[in-house]
């Protein structure tokens, strides 16, 4: 706009082009803390690693989360999505607490099969207290993976409407997964949880379903799809002879 | 053995689960169906078509209950009354959930049966149902499948029902 | 009841009765709930969580917990037919050594009466859930959020269902700095039975 002299009086100024650091302070909290120092940063973080709790009170807690993302949400897919968010964050905290709680140094998994054995096993056996049930490569694309749980402990409870049969609310757990795995520097497409069985988890295997679905209505398959850069390390390591 | 009917009310006084079982030709039919024609008494055929029969009943659940307490103290609750024609069998939960069940007038104590379908049907099925809500406006959430499924089961593994 | 006799009530439940879960499973999900929530609920014109919102969000899902809680409750404790609480005191101790018991496996002590016996406290001395939480350092989460208000709810719930009208409120929390985690049970009212719709 070359008629334009100087900027019109009503425009405030623009910006300047940096933002000025303060010189750095050490942290300080503002937070109160108990004369007694009941803090997290008193307490031994192992202290809860295998206290038990009651399992109706999480299925109540988790209902409660479920309620509130279905009244968020428009579809079965939406649930899901929103349900994978919430135990995202779980997931990127577990990854260290875990690991800081290994025996050996903690040395974060750097290879799939590394990552998915302490998935299967590391993982599920410090939230469920046992491993999952199956591990698999997936047939049609390299770069999946299966984990399976027989019976979801998440989903005890939980009677899905027949409308709404597709629900899995391991969407949840799978979030949680996706977290770790992330964390970890894979990089996921993604991580989804499906029912094993075409009758979804409300168990109705009518007629001469196969053995295996009647044993475990509410199996569970977690696919795993590892994203580009993931797959290309991979082939690098092992290119390099690891 | 047979079952007439079933009826849960809730603290609000609201019917919000019936079912109907007509033994003859082995249908049966949940909540605002008409009778057919089973071994159904006759005065209670007659009852649906002149009244609204869940008010009926819970007006006469209602009555007993208080005459109890008036007469055998606070804590006592009628267990069934019988006529000719049939027997009325009640359950009372702590939280008010009411539970009725009609039988032949044959039948003896079902106290513990209801006890059961409360404990195990009901709490398991429709209070910790996540999608069902925690009040049952309009009998809402009560009639899932598995509620339905469980009760079917239930009933015929105790002879209540044929198989 | 005596106080000894709904301690050994709880204990029973909780070791024979009651299915477990790791703790750690359930102190994540209700951080991760609480916190969705001061996502989702902010001021809009200055995109702060505003947690009076949130306060109020989570007691009315616990009162959602609580309607249902308590006939897992107490289809639990009764198979021998169900035992009414005499009167707000045995109320109290069946709350605390019984219901926190089975449902989170800590018993709060029953503490400050009030002379009239219609109003006690539950003093926390461990509080699972909040095993991991550290309230946000924003100057104004520790003076306005009740992290455990969940449980106001469902003790208030939990009551309504068994005909008691009560306010339950928290009174000090060690996430806000407290020395101690305590909360507030009111009686209101016995809530009498409804009657049915007259007729016509």
């Amino acid at each position: 706009m070359p008629s334009m002299v100087g900027p019109p009086p009503d425009v405030p100024p623009k910006e300047p082009p940096y933002t000025a650091i303060l010189p750095a302070k050490p942290f300080h909290s503002r937070l109160h803390s108990p004369s007694s120092r009941k803090t997290i940063y008193d307490r031994n973080l192992n202290r809860t690693q295998t206290t038990p709790t009651s399992l109706p009170s999480f299925a109540y807690l988790f209902n409660t989360l479920i309620t509130y993302h279905h009244s968020k949400s428009g579809s079965v897919s939406e649930i899901e999505t929103r349900l994978n968010r919430a135990g995202y964050p779980i997931g990127i905290k577990l990854l260290d607490l875990l690991l800081y709680r290994q025996a050996r140094a903690a040395v974060r998994p750097t290879r799939i099969i590394d990552l998915l054995q302490f998935v299967h096993t590391t993982l599920w056996r410090a939230l469920f207290g046992r491993a999952a049930d199956a591990l698999e490569q997936g047939v049609s694309n390299k770069n999946e993976y299966m984990i399976f749980d027989n019976e979801p402990v998440v989903n005890t409870y939980l009677s899905v409407p027949k409308e709404m049969s597709q629900l899995n609310c391991a969407a949840f757990v799978a979030g949680i997964l996706e977290g770790v795995c992330d964390a970890a520097g894979f990089g996921m497409e993604g991580v989804t949880a499906h029912w094993a069985s075409a009758s979804g988890g409300t168990g109705g295997a009518e007629g001469e379903g196969n053995k295996e679905e009647e044993m475990w209505p509410g199996k569970t398959i977690f696919l795993l799809r590892f994203g580009e850069v993931a797959m290309r390390r991979e082939e690098a390591f092992k290119a390099g002879g690891g | 053995m047979s079952v007439y009917s079933f009826y849960i009310f809730d603290r609000h006084t609201e019917c919000i689960y019936s079912k109907r079982f007509t033994a003859a030709n082995n249908t049966q039919s949940s909540r605002g169906s008409t009778l057919q024609n089973g071994d159904v008494p006759a005065s209670l055929r007659k009852a649906s078509k002149d009244l609204d029969e869940t008010k009926l009943i819970f007006g006469t659940i209602f009555s007993l209950r208080r005459m109890a307490k008036q007469l055998g103290g606070a804590d006592d609750q009628f267990l069934s009354y019988r006529t000719g024609e049939y027997k009325l069998h009640y359950f009372e939960t702590p939280t008010q959930l009411k539970f009725v069940m009609l039988t032949d007038p044959r039948v003896g104590n079902m106290r513990t049966v209801l006890h059961q379908i409360w404990a195990t049907l009901f709490v398991e099925y429709v209070v910790k149902s996540p999608l069902a809500p925690a009040e049952h406006t309009g009998g809402k959430g009560v009639a899932n499948e598995l509620f339905e499924g469980g009760l079917e089961r239930f009933m015929v593994s105790m002879g209540l029902l044929p198989r | 009841m005596a106080s000894s006799k709904a301690a050994r009530m709880g204990e029973e439940v909780w070791k024979t009765r009651t299915e477990k879960i790791n703790l750690e499973v359930l102190t994540l999900t209700y951080g991760t709930l609480v916190s969705q929530l001061t996502h989702d609920l902010r001021d809009p014109a200055t995109n702060i969580p505003d947690y009076a919102a949130i306060n109020t969000e989570l007691d009315r899902m616990g009162h959602s917990i609580g309607l249902r809680l308590i006939e897992d409750f107490l289809a639990k404790t009764s198979s021998a037919g169900p035992a009414p609480c005499n009167n707000f005191r045995e109320t109290a101790e069946m709350i605390a050594k019984v219901g926190f018991k089975i449902f989170l496996n800590v018993t709060p002590r029953v503490e400050n009466w009030d002379k009239e016996g219609r109003s006690f406290g539950l003093v926390f001395e461990e509080m699972p859930v909040s095993e991991f939480v550290e309230l946000p350092d924003d100057g104004r989460a520790q003076e306005e959020l009740w992290f455990l208000n969940l449980f106001c709810g469902v003790v208030k719930g939990a009551l309504e269902m068994v005909q008691m009208q009560v306010k339950a409120e928290w009174v000090s929390d060690v996430l806000r700095g407290d020395d101690t985690t305590e909360m507030r049970v009111t009686l209101i009212r016995y809530i009498e039975d409804e009657m049915p719709p007259d007729d016509e």
